[in-house]
């Protein structure tokens, strides 16, 4: 099998190198392995702890590459067919007594799913950013069964028999949380990123983008005690990028001046969700037990 | 182009075959890569690597070609595979513990060094070799005075003084996964559907049957949906003997739990055998009488057990056999597990130790009463159609036991 980008007798349109966005900094492994997986047209398979920015990726994609995002959300419930196209039969036999459109053209009654979609754009030539969010969410069958239609681009709506082929490859970006490992045959078809926790560098220039004017003391500070506390063992969900920032907005709305934070760590319900995290720092002074613990 | 590299990649471990080669060659040919390495390093590992897993391996690799750091031994890798699953240890008398030669940490680094150069297969029980269960000074699980453990396994006699230490970057690194996916997906063929839901979906047929007979007149028929109606109750050995297989157990725990879309899954937990009283927490301090269990049980629920089984034959079949101080019971174990056994139609037994070590007496008795199926992932599946009703189809295999006592009748416990 050679994935390519373009299918027979379709030609693609240039896309720009894909950079990050103002809003979204990737490091450079990031960005090479978007470009790659664009390139290649194969479906970009991202991993990474909670709050790395793994479904705002997409988005940052789109943005960049100047395309439509088209987003589905898998639930538990969720099967592949459902992200080809619905058949909406109750519509049509109310119609069929009540309604006055023509219930012999079912056509009407097919209602296109996300990645339905995204094959019928692109066969009116048009690329988008398709974002399979959570897919270990659904069944263990799911990914497997998204495969045939991933792979050969094109689906059939039974019902009509009309065939939906897309001309040329959409962007997939698909994001996973590890809660379910994913098949192998999916796995060979993807290219897979793990995003990293950022370190402190980084966090810093993603935080900057967030809150421009943040005074610079305040931010070392806050992100000292940040990594502090990720850094303290046995926590069972350790602060992610997401939380870092609003913890900052919180700070800064509250106006605590950076020589408190050193000594204390206020609205920490912010970082820490889980009440036994809670607790273990609750057990004696924050920053004196920290410091032992380094 | 690079075909060195592939080389490199496939003696680190990484399944690259030649369609994932073949795509990066089709990266660098479509110029996707820019002329840089850390871009090459990014690319080819997002295109080599299938699991964050496959990460530590992909960089040993990458060094070992483009820097010319050599690769780590191959051996280490495979004796860590050996070390993952243990075999029980046997007893030692204090004699023979004190026979076994005496070494200081120096001579042992360098001992474990050329046993690992000249090391070539797994030993399990032996004297000499890197493996588990021995009296040799290196490996798992063993029994010399003051050998080096290698690897994260358990403890045997806990004097182990030295840790093997693993490279920085296993935390990563998943050789160990069980597979919980194909457990997951042989648990799921654990399922009794049947209408009872609460939620209701749209008869399509029956609505336009309905519809037809009332002379177009729309009448929407409704009916449950079809659901899962599987009942398991587990029961989890959590005695010092299960530790070594803590991770094959909660591979299979997790499965159960996630993946297996069951309506409901019961745990309670038994120190070595099950007596009067489960434990409906794993510390063991929630006590739940068993014949309160067994009496709730709902009809058709299936069982699961897990444990070796294995333990002194008092603990099984002697009144107040229980060793852990609390737990006396004037019953024996083994008519407590005969009444868990008339309870349950659907029962099966996993047991975590090679099924040629079944000839232990302990061992046989329970298997009598509960059907006993290894706990591996072949094993969970024919387990599973035993629960099914397709019996089992296994090929009866000769069992005995690898220690003398056992086989002798007249052996004096």
């Amino acid at each position: 099998m050679t994935a390519d980008a373009t299918l027979p007798g379709q030609k693609l349109p240039p896309l720009p190198r894909w950079t990050g966005t103002a809003r979204y900094i990737a490091d450079e492994s990031l960005r090479s392995t978007v470009n790659v997986a664009v390139a290649l047209g194969r479906p970009l398979l991202v991993k990474g702890e909670p709050g790395t920015g793994k479904t705002l990726l997409a988005q940052a994609i789109a943005e960049g590459l100047g395309l439509d995002l088209l987003t589905w959300h898998v639930k538990s419930t969720t099967r592949a067919q459902d992200g080809l196209y619905l058949y909406d039969t109750v519509a049509r036999l109310n119609d069929s007594r009540f309604g006055d459109r023509d219930v012999r053209d079912i056509a009407q009654y097919i209602k296109l799913g996300p990645l339905g979609q995204a094959f019928e754009r692109a066969a009116n030539g048009e690329r988008v950013v398709l974002l399979i969010d959570e897919v270990d969410k659904a069944d263990l069958e799911f990914p497997n069964d998204l495969l045939h239609e991933l792979d050969a681009m094109r689906f059939r709506i039974a019902e009509t028999g009309r065939e939906v082929v897309a001309g040329l490859r959409p962007i997939v970006v698909i994001t996973s949380n590890a809660e379910k490992e994913l098949p192998d045959a999916f796995l060979r078809r993807c290219v897979f990123h793990y995003i990293e926790f950022p370190d402190e560098t980084m966090l810093t220039q993603i935080c900057r983008v967030h809150h421009p004017d943040v005074d610079d003391k305040l931010l070392a500070i806050a992100l000292r005690q940040f990594l502090r506390l990720r850094g303290v063992p046995d926590l069972r969900k350790k602060p992610s990028t997401s939380e870092l920032i609003d913890w900052v907005s919180g700070l800064r709305l509250a106006g605590i001046d950076a020589e408190k934070l050193e000594s204390t760590l206020p609205f920490v319900g912010v970082l820490l969700k889980q009440e036994k995290d809670t607790q273990r720092l609750g057990r004696g002074d924050w920053s004196r037990s920290a410091v032992t613990r380094r | 182009m690079f075909t060195g590299f592939h080389g490199m990649l496939r003696a680190a471990g990484l399944q690259v075959g030649v369609g994932e080669w073949l795509t990066l060659v089709d990266a660098l040919d479509k110029g996707a890569v820019g002329p840089s390495l850390p871009e090459f390093y990014a690319v080819a590992r997002a295109l080599v690597c299938r699991d964050e897993g496959d990460y530590d391996r992909y960089d040993q690799a990458f060094a070992a070609y483009f820097q010319g750091v050599a690769l780590p031994l191959p051996v280490q890798q495979a004796a860590q595979d050996w070390l993952e699953k243990p075999l029980q240890r046997p007893a030692l008398s204090p004699e023979e513990l004190a026979a076994l030669e005496h070494l200081d940490l120096e001579q042992l680094r360098k001992l474990y060094e050329e046993r690992l150069r000249e090391q070539t297969e797994r030993h399990d029980g032996g004297s000499r070799w890197i493996g588990t269960g021995g009296t040799s000074p290196f490996g798992q699980g063993g029994s010399h005075p003051t050998g080096m453990r290698v690897g994260e396994g358990a403890a045997g006699r806990g004097q182990a003084i030295a840790t093997a230490k693993a490279r920085r970057f296993r935390n990563y690194r998943s050789d160990v996964v069980l597979d919980t996916r194909q457990i997951a997906v042989a648990v799921r063929r654990l399922r009794r559907l049947e209408r009872k839901s609460r939620r209701f979906e749209l008869d399509l047929e029956q609505t336009i049957a309905a519809t037809a007979r009332n002379g177009g007149d729309i009448e929407i028929v409704e009916k449950p949906e079809r659901r899962n109606q599987a009942r398991v109750v587990l029961m989890l050995d959590s005695g010092g003997s299960m530790d070594p297989h803590a991770r094959t157990v909660e591979a299979f725990f997790s499965a159960m739990k996630q993946g297996g879309g069951l309506r409901e899954v019961e745990v309670y937990y038994f120190h070595n055998c099950p007596y009067g009283d489960l434990y409906t927490d794993m510390a063991m301090f929630q006590k739940k009488a068993l014949e309160d269990v067994l009496r709730s049980v709902p009809p058709h629920t299936y069982l699961v057990m897990v444990g070796d089984g294995w333990m002194g034959p008092r603990e099984l079949f002697s009144a107040y056999g229980a060793i852990e101080y609390g737990m006396a019971d004037g019953v024996p174990g083994i008519e407590r597990i005969e009444q868990i056994a008339a309870a349950f139609e659907k029962r099966v037994w996993l047991n975590p130790i090679p099924e040629n070590y079944w000839g232990e007496a302990t061992i046989t008795a329970i298997a009598e009463q509960v059907p006993m199926f290894p706990l591996t992932v072949e094993g969970m599946v024919q387990a599973v159609g035993a629960l099914m009703g397709r019996g089992d189809r296994r090929q009866k295999q000769e069992r005995r036991s690898p220690w003398p006592e056992a086989r002798d009748p007249d052996f004096d416990w």
